[in-house]
């Protein structure tokens, strides 16, 4: 058996700008594997330990992704391999587009009956590949899954729902994307930077792959910041504590929070 | 468990991916030497800081064509040497294209210099390592009875090496965790607080008197700093100024200012705005500066290991010109050229690496450090900082303001300025001649 974590090697929005009119710029940002990721590495190698399964990297985007760095940072991460798709024809793929690929390069490891991913990217943040890829490939999709851990013949699975904690058993092919806190993720050590460059990486031509295409566009018009809240901007000193806090009192006595 | 018993996991282990690390790594990997090199930021460049200014001539003894190669900004052929007071300023502007070809000087930005670099050593076969923070040494005793570097230990896990190279920044924790290195003093660290303004390229060339890809660089001196020991620097990069203040560490804290308070001070001076007006500000950093010279350089082997770049306290504050990268990369030459020998002889113990400190005193690297060994001492005189660039105004001042009255002899004008001012004639002649033996 074989389970893939799908990724995103993401621009790490630490780095990006955020301009005067609220657009965003990445232009300066370093690549990463997107934050929301590690998480569907961590819970890969710990089902696949268990049940002995292999544990495949995917990831898909531009020719960008695939470098020396990006390919240890993920292999350092509990994969047994990783097969990437590169190519600039999908810079600035929706997200219908990436998850399409995707599903291609899943149907074409085999064998796989478990997709794992985050439950979205740190750079674009629509939360919708990985539910897309449950369609592109017709299994079935969970969002916010909180835990999962091998059973027999399947899956026993946890989900973060409003009311609290469900809890249910899978059986037969699914993509579940993981809520960040599922798992406490490993950083990766030495020993593992070391063992990454050793593992197998499979680079795959897009035109190799059967994508379904569908014809849509989606073209960003503009983005606005948050409104900035009505804030009153009064600062307090601290110097005396004493001080400072009958200051402060006041002052939520003058607002009438108090 | 002893490194006999488990057999080195690489020839050499390299702490921080900067100059005089990735440098180190490529000569080594170039000769065939297993090198991992190991970086605490996720991408090389990420965590370095500098002013921006490489004289890179002994950087083309490592790799010829690196001007072609290499993102650099700008070569350097204008240098401004300017004396800043509150309402005017004297400067002296030296430019010649010669200074291109060969590159003298270039602007770098080191988060895309530092991953060329890094990307060169990985080439020639270095392992590269990001992300991983080394947390310490792993020691043993060696054949003289004195502690014997033998690996570095980064959370649960440990890599054993013939050599640990230590290029870990100033105040280099590796080499103080094993008593190679002292905390240093405060009049021999300085502190540098620098931005990256985004400019337009027309507006750079304009404003600066440049075009294609020659650049200018500018050092400030006076009340940019608040009169703090120090100075300010504006360099140009392609479509970015690199600006920042460098002060001197115990100065700064006797003034009460806070580095913050003087850079803001630098950034809004009038004297400045024809310079920076506009600009969008896209980096900020902070980072300590080894400015104690010769006498800061001290031990830089032990068993085991060594020390480069700035680790090793090498850095030339001349006055005119603020110098690391280069001798990181000197640094890096000896210590790869060393390192090669004593893994060859089999000695890798402090006597079998005392090649690395023949080679750093016989290069430019310890002359240069040598020839400026007054200058700390010189530029710690704070009438450096504020009475000069007013006494120099005020002669000036006398001479172009032409306002109907008879003309005095320049060295008339330059007495009653000289009268006026808070310096003595003694202390002048006193400076000066301090000022001639530190440059």
């Amino acid at each position: 058996m074989t389970i893939v974590v799908a990724y995103k090697w993401a621009p790490n929005p630490q780095d990006a700008a955020v301009g005067s009119d609220g657009s965003v710029d990445f232009s300066r940002a370093k690549s990463a594997i997107s934050e929301y990721d590690p998480v569907a590495f961590e819970l890969a190698r710990q089902v696949a330990d268990a049940t002995g399964a292999e544990v495949v990297g995917v990831t898909v985007g531009d020719a960008s992704i695939d470098t020396s760095l990006a390919r240890k940072a993920a292999l350092s991460r509990g994969l047994d391999r990783l097969v990437i798709v590169a190519d600039d024809r999908l810079a600035g793929a929706d997200s219908t587009r990436l998850a399409a690929v995707l599903a291609a390069v899943v149907r074409g490891i085999g064998d796989v009956d478990l997709v794992l991913a985050g439950e979205s990217s740190v750079d674009v943040t629509e939360g919708q590949v990985a539910m897309t890829l449950a369609g592109q490939l017709g299994w079935l999709g969970l969002n916010a899954v909180s835990s999962v851990s091998a059973t027999d013949g399947g899956y026993a699975i946890e989900r973060d729902v409003p009311s609290g904690t469900a809890s249910m058993v899978l059986t037969g092919p699914a993509v579940l994307a993981a809520t960040t806190d599922a798992v406490l993720s490993r950083v990766p050590g030495m020993k593992d930077i070391l063992g990454a460059a050793k593992k197998p990486v499979e680079v795959l031509s897009l035109d190799m792959l059967d994508v379904s295409s569908a014809q849509v566009t989606l073209t960003a018009v503009s983005a606005s910041r948050p409104a900035a809240g009505n804030r009153q901007r009064v600062i307090i000193d601290g110097s005396d504590p004493t001080a400072a806090a009958a200051e402060l009192v006041g002052a939520l006595r003058a607002a009438k929070v108090l | 468990m002893t490194s006999d018993a488990a057999g080195p996991d690489f020839d050499v282990v390299v702490v921080g991916a900067g100059i005089a690390g990735s440098v180190t790594a490529y000569r080594l990997a170039e000769r065939g030497l297993s090198v991992v090199l190991i970086e605490r930021g996720d991408v090389p460049g990420s965590k370095n800081l500098s002013g921006g200014v490489l004289y890179g001539r002994v950087l083309e003894t490592v790799f010829p064509h690196y001007l072609n190669e290499a993102p650099v900004e700008r070569r350097i052929t204008r240098h401004v040497t300017t004396f800043l007071n509150a309402d005017s300023a004297v400067s002296l502007d030296y430019s010649a294209d010669g200074l291109a070809e060969p590159g003298n000087a270039v602007t770098v930005l080191r988060a895309k210099f530092d991953p060329w670099l890094a990307g060169k050593a990985e080439e020639a076969g270095a392992f590269l390592m990001p992300g991983v923070r080394v947390d310490s040494l792993l020691t043993g005793p060696g054949l003289d009875g004195a502690t014997t570097v033998v690996g570095v230990r980064a959370g649960d896990d440990e890599l054993r090496a013939r050599v640990v190279v230590a290029a870990d920044g100033v105040n280099s924790f590796l080499a103080s965790s094993v008593g190679l290195r002292q905390k240093q003093p405060t009049n021999h660290l300085a502190v540098g607080v620098k931005a990256v303004i985004r400019l337009p390229r027309a507006d750079i060339e304009s404003r600066f008197g440049v075009s294609g890809d020659r650049g200018a660089a500018h050092a400030i001196v006076g009340d940019c700093t608040l009169g703090i020991g120090g100075g300010g620097f504006i360099y140009t990069n392609t479509e970015s100024l690199s600006l920042g203040v460098v002060l001197r560490l115990d100065d700064l804290l006797r003034s009460g200012h806070t580095a913050i308070e003087v850079f803001e001070h630098f950034t809004q001076h009038p004297g400045l705005q024809q310079y920076l007006h506009g600009g969008e500000l896209i980096e900020y950093g902070s980072h300590l500066v080894a400015e104690g010279g010769y006498p800061m350089v001290g031990e830089v082997a032990m068993n085991g290991m060594l020390v480069a770049g700035e680790s090793a306290g090498l850095a030339i504050n001349s006055g005119l010109t603020v110098r690391g990268m280069d001798l990181a990369i000197g640094s890096a030459i000896a210590a790869s050229d060393a390192v090669v020998e004593a893994v060859a002889a089999g000695d890798t113990s402090k006597a079998g690496l005392a090649g690395y400190r023949r080679r750093l005193d016989e290069s430019f690297v310890m002359q240069d450090m040598r020839t400026s060994a007054r200058a700390p001492k010189f530029l710690e005189r704070n009438r450096m900082y504020g009475p000069y660039g007013e006494l120099i105004a005020d002669v000036l001042q006398n001479a172009f303001s032409l306002d109907g009255t008879p003309r005095e002899h320049l060295l008339n004008v330059a007495r009653h300025a000289l009268r006026r001012s808070p310096l003595t004639l003694r202390q002048l002649i006193s400076d000066g001649w301090a000022g001639v033996r530190a440059l």
